[in-house]
């Protein structure tokens, strides 16, 4: 302690922190006034006056208070522990960690601190830390079971999995012998119980862990009866018997658990294994192994006749006529049933050669045989009617599938007229209107199904998504909001982090060219995943305490790869998208001042006056935010008086609705970076993760970093052809450089030029001449040469008339047969078209080509409202989609 | 069709996203991870063969030593004694509705409760509106109704509070506590026997009942037991966690 006070205040001291602790923040303020009015410069009062105004949204004079207080008395362990806390509320933790340091070189032993620490130290993965000072506290308090089990966790986090066992096994030690007690006096299920059990399973992963499966088996079952975890006992002892090449008792175990639940997949890839039964490398099977598979799986049926996993698994491997066989009793099986999801049950069939075809010959026979004799194939007992409703539900999704889009509508607009009061048809039609191209269409066909059922909120769901890929925001907000409690439906939408809204309706901004808004929802997204890494942090001491062990250290797993979760690099790159945009053409600015300033200017004056004016608008935002701050904190404190709890947050209002703020970032690439490095970190292999890194640091000229971009994009896939543009506009760029200046330039452009060497994609060859033979080598593929028409235009603008004939001349075979894609059909996708008509308007910048493509996609994708096809709703009207006996709505005047 | 196994840490991102598109009581991934990690045991997934989440079942068990949580019948009298699991949520997408997957969630979750925690009943909130559940947990699972909660919602609907006995009690029964575990795995194994034979009835009634979609809200659509909504953060998991402000100061030496 530093400065000591007399009883009294000591005694309102103790106050301060009681009432922390608390949350009685006013009575410690009341306290701490008592003491300064005595004491005013006492450190560890103002310190502890500072962390309870912390906790009543007063940051500013938190930080000032507690920063005084330090400095008043730099000798307590309660000041720098109180500053450490504070930085650790506002997620500052290497600081929190430094201040903690200091309060421990003045109070080595001190637990609480040293609690603290380690639960920093875990979230920071300071693993080396981490197991020193949970060391400190074992030695500290051996008594105490979580300061043991807290050791062996840091262990285990710091890859030494045989230490931890060690650790747990000398913990056990301690306890008695027959612990947890198992006498008659207790509750049959002490909470003990289960926590023992789960540590006992923890060590038996930690065993199996450090590559000792035998002890690990050995310890499960000598603690067999002491385990309460049933399943995750025999699921454990399976898997340990078979890496132990156990495999007949292995069996026994994976045929108990299948007993208990039949539809768990992993059962019966185990019980596979144990048989000999794993797909050999190439992925299929022996022949010798399809026979044995044969049996088993006709056995499994036998013993579970209710297993829908018994009759599906099969169709994975059966060929031929046996898969006809198969397929055929179990989608008559589900028709009859009336299984909705039946089709994207066996979508997954489609991709194996061969199987597309033969499930058209079933589904269409049974069609047939249906409306011929009203019973299924090789039944004579009728059939109800629903059984052909779903006959033409499976086949509209099958022709979809297959993209015969038109097959598609035929068949689902049959089922309409059957029975046009089933939801799900019209959601089915409003998909395969989607993939036909006619997104309009789509939000309709869902906005009917929706209207037919207003309580279920997946068909509102499926509506939102719908009208958000039309592009019809506002309609789409205002239909989620029918499902958000208190009206207000973005804050709601958003407190219950919900991504998939966020990122469909970013996108649609995106498309809108609604960048502002479109990055507020990118962001947001962002924001999720920083605070469910956060979330972790209570759990550090939760778990040690509940002992869920193996929960726990999954837990740490999911959380360091948070980052490579789709949702974040959809949202990640999205923002990377919107930056780079507002690099190549940055928002208009205080009423086209700029423009009127640059006007009449070269190029580079253009520039420097460019420069100039973002700078000074950074300067005066810099001001405007500080005065905000201010604001706030005055508004924030005039509220925590008024409110009498003073401990609730205010609610807070969203300051820039529009994402204004976030349209004029001073340097939108260097936020782009900031995307781009997680991206790096957590999905290196991801194509358009170093897409985007190239696509920023080429803009920004960082020419190495430029470079290794493309250097992992020639090695992820050299043949793409966006690969092949970055490529070329690297290399391109690099000749056009200026001469080098400094010495550093000088070395960058020699490292380049013996890297250029090297690559082997380039050859010696020039840029044209690579090319040339780019085109050559990938004269079949659209997206190929509509890259290296690209890529002429850019390299010789005088090539323009060869490249748009590059574009022109392409042909669009028909797929080859046995795929999954339907007979006749082209190979060429809508997606990739669109994407060439882009190229053509602004790469190639030939508005006569791309009108002519456009008239002639138009009559490719007859419902593509982008290439305005005559089915389409963009030329036929939205409502021309929706059966007209349903649409009530635009009966009405 | 659809595999039925236990949730892990790695399946919470996509059973938020399945609870989003189905029900309207959400919650943050933190009342999630405070679920796994509380019980692991008790939160199970319906995966389809895309590898899809196209179900879950988020349960829990109520701990007797909070006095916050203690039940109250109808008759006004307490039962916190008794250890009980609470299905917070539950929901299945529409699109894979009839398969029976909501029971069969609801059946593992059930076991695990019974056999690893102890639980002797499981309760649930389900919405007075909501039919196609309420015919579920009734016909199907053997729930009753023990309460009703007014305005329980964040809509202010009412909700049934529903309860199913797990366990039946025989008074003689004095033996140690391995014996009654080894009692507990018997009888939940004839206990899911008979469950899927007394199901059978019910499963065949709905599958009998004419056009699947003839009327609004056949088969098991998404059901909603929720407990705490979104806003409504009674139950948010945040009391249950040490330290959602600033924990302890060192100060005891003070």
């Amino acid at each position: 302690m530093g400065t000591s006070l007399p009883p009294k205040e000591a005694n309102l001291f103790k106050v301060i922190a009681k009432s922390y602790e608390t949350k009685q923040y006013k009575k410690g303020l009341k306290a701490s006034d008592n003491i300064l009015k005595k004491f005013p410069d006492h450190g560890e009062t103002l310190a502890m006056r500072g962390l309870t105004l912390n906790c009543m949204d007063r940051k500013a004079e938190a930080y000032e208070l507690v920063r005084r207080g330090v400095k008043n008395d730099l000798k307590s362990h309660v000041c720098w522990h109180v500053y450490g806390l504070l930085y650790r509320s506002d997620r500052e933790y290497r600081e929190a960690i430094k201040c903690y340091r200091n309060a421990l070189r003045i109070d080595p032993e001190n637990i609480q601190i040293l609690r603290d620490l380690s639960l920093l130290q875990a979230q920071m993965r300071d693993t080396a830390g981490f197991v020193e000072t949970r060391r400190q506290l074992l030695t500290i308090k051996p008594s105490h079971r979580a300061n043991w089990i807290g050791f062996a966790i840091a262990h285990h986090s710091n890859h030494d999995a045989a230490m931890a066992v060690q650790i747990l096994e000398a913990y056990e030690g301690t306890l008695e012998d027959d612990y947890p007690p198992d006498n008659d006096g207790n509750p049959p299920f002490p909470p003990e119980r289960y926590e023992h059990s789960e540590m006992l399973l923890y060590k038996v992963t930690l065993l199996d862990e450090s590559g000792a499966p035998e002890r690990a088996l050995a310890e499960l079952n000598s603690k067999e009866q002491k385990i309460v975890d049933k399943v995750g006992l025999k699921e454990h002892r399976a898997a340990l018997l078979v890496t132990l090449n156990r495999l007949k008792e292995a069996q026994e175990v994976y045929r108990y658990l299948l007993d208990m639940n039949p539809d768990n997949y992993s059962y019966y890839d185990g019980l596979q294994k144990c048989l000999g039964l794993s797909r050999v490398e190439n992925g299929s099977y022996s022949p010798s192994q399809l026979e044995k598979l044969v049996e088993l799986y006709t056995s499994l049926q036998r013993q579970y006749p209710k297993s829908s996993a018994a009759k599906r698994i099969p169709l994975d491997f059966l060929q031929g006529i046996e898969f006809v066989e198969a397929a055929k009793t179990y989608i008559t099986f589900f028709l009859s049933k009336g299984v909705p999801s039946l089709f994207s049950d066996i979508r997954p069939l489609y991709d194996q050669r061969g199987k597309a075809d033969y499930l058209e010959e079933i589904i269409t026979g049974i069609e047939s045989c249906l409306k011929e004799t009203g019973s299924l194939p090789g039944k004579s007992d009728s059939e109800p009617p629903p059984t052909l409703m779903w006959t033409l539900f499976l086949l509209a999704q099958h022709y979809d599938r297959r993209r015969k889009y038109e097959k598609a509508l035929e068949k689902i607009d049959e089922a309409i007229k059957h029975t046009p009061t089933a939801i799900d048809l019209y959601l089915v039609k409003g998909r395969i209107m989607k993939h036909a191209g006619d997104r309009v269409a789509a939000a309709a066909l869902a906005d009917e199904a929706r209207s037919m059922d207003l309580a279920d909120r997946f068909i509102n769901s499926e509506c939102v998504k719908r009208m958000l890929q039309a592009d019809q925001v506002d309609l789409a907000e205002k239909t989620a909001v029918l499902f958000t409690k208190d009206g207000d439906q973005h804050n709601n939408l958003f407190d219950m982090q919900c991504m998939w809204y966020e990122l469909a309706s970013g996108d649609s901004y995106w498309r809108k060219d609604m960048l502002g808004k479109a990055l507020k929802n990118y962001l947001a997204v962002e924001k999720h995943y920083t605070d469910m890494l956060e979330d972790q942090f209570d759990f550090h001491t939760y778990c040690l305490r509940k002992m869920t062990l193996r929960a726990y250290v999954r837990m740490l797993k999911f959380e360091d790869t948070l980052h490579s979760h789709r949702f974040f690099c959809r949202a990640a790159a999205a923002a990377i998208k919107c930056y780079v945009k507002l690099h190549d053409t940055p928002p208009k600015t205080s009423e086209g001042e700029e423009e009127i300033a640059v006007a009449g200017l070269s190029p580079a004056e253009r520039k420097r006056v460019r420069q100039k004016m973002r700078k000074a608008e950074a300067k005066a935002k810099k001001m405007a935010e500080e005065k905000a701050k201010e604001d706030e904190a005055l508004a924030s404190s005039n509220v925590a008086k008024s409110n009498k709890k003073g401990s609730q947050a205010t609610k807070q209002v969203d300051d820039d609705p529009d994402g204004d703020k976030l349209l004029h970032v001073s340097d939108p690439l260097e936020q782009a970076v900031k995307y781009a490095k997680l991206l790096q970190d957590n999905s290196a292999g991801a194509l358009e993760t170093h897409m985007l890194a190239f696509e920023i640091y080429f803009r920004k000229r960082k020419i190495l970093l430029a470079f290794q971009a493309v250097k992992k994009l020639l090695k992820l896939d050299a043949d793409n052809p966006n690969v092949h543009r970055s490529l070329i506009y690297f290399f391109n760029m690099v000749d056009n450089l200026p001469g080098a200046q400094s010495p550093a330039e000088k070395l960058v452009q020699e490292v380049i030029s013996v890297e250029r060497d090297a690559l082997t994609a380039l050859g010696n060859k020039s840029l044209l001449e690579m090319n040339k033979a780019f085109l050559e080598a990938h004269k079949e593929s659209l997206l190929h040469r509509a890259a290296a028409a690209e890529v002429l235009v850019l390299l010789s603008p005088d090539s323009k008339e060869e490249a748009v004939k590059v574009i022109e001349d392409s042909v669009n075979p028909p797929v080859a047969p046995g795929g999954a894609i339907g007979d006749g059909v082209g190979e060429w996708e809508l997606d990739d078209c669109v994407a060439v008509h882009k190229i053509l308007l602004t790469s190639v910048k030939d508005e006569d080509a791309a009108s002519r493509w456009r008239v002639r996609m138009a009559d490719l994708f007859p419902h593509s409202t982008y290439f305005m096809g005559p089915k389409s709703s963009a030329v036929l009207g939205a409502a021309s989609q929706v059966p007209c006996s349903l649409s009530k709505k635009e009966e009405q005047p | 069709m659809v595999c039925i196994r236990q949730a892990t840490v790695d399946d919470l991102l996509a059973m938020q996203n399945c609870n989003l598109l189905c029900l309207p009581e959400n919650y943050q991934m933190k009342y999630y991870l405070y679920h796994i990690l509380s019980w692991p045991q008790l939160l199970y997934v319906a995966e389809d063969y895309n590898k899809k989440i196209v179900g879950y079942v988020l349960a829990k068990m109520e701990e007797k030593e909070d006095p916050s949580e203690t039940h109250r019948n109808a008759a006004g009298k307490e039962d916190s004694s008794e250890c009980h699991g609470h299905i917070t949520s539950l929901a299945v997408l529409r699109t894979h509705r009839k398969l029976g997957l909501a029971t069969k969630l609801m059946n593992a979750a059930q076991r695990a409760m019974q056999e690893v925690f102890g639980a002797e009943y499981v309760s649930l909130h389900v919405r007075k509106s909501n039919r196609a559940a309420f015919h579920l947990y009734t016909e199907t699972l053997g729930y009753r109704i023990n309460d009703t909660e007014a305005k329980y919602y964040a809509d202010s609907e009412d909700a049934y509070d529903m309860r199913k006995e797990l366990i039946v009690r025989e008074k003689s029964d004095k033996s140690s506590v391995a014996s009654v575990t080894a009692k507990v795995e018997k009888l939940s194994v004839s206990d899911a026997k008979s469950d899927s034979a007394g199901k059978k009835p019910a499963e065949k009634a709905k599958d009998d009942a004419g056009p699947p979609t003839s009327k609004r809200g056949r088969g098991d659509k998404s059901q909603a037991p929720a407990a705490a909504a979104g806003n409504g953060e009674k139950d948010q998991g945040k009391k249950a966690i040490a330290g959602g402000g600033g924990g302890q100061v060192a100060t005891s030496v003070a």
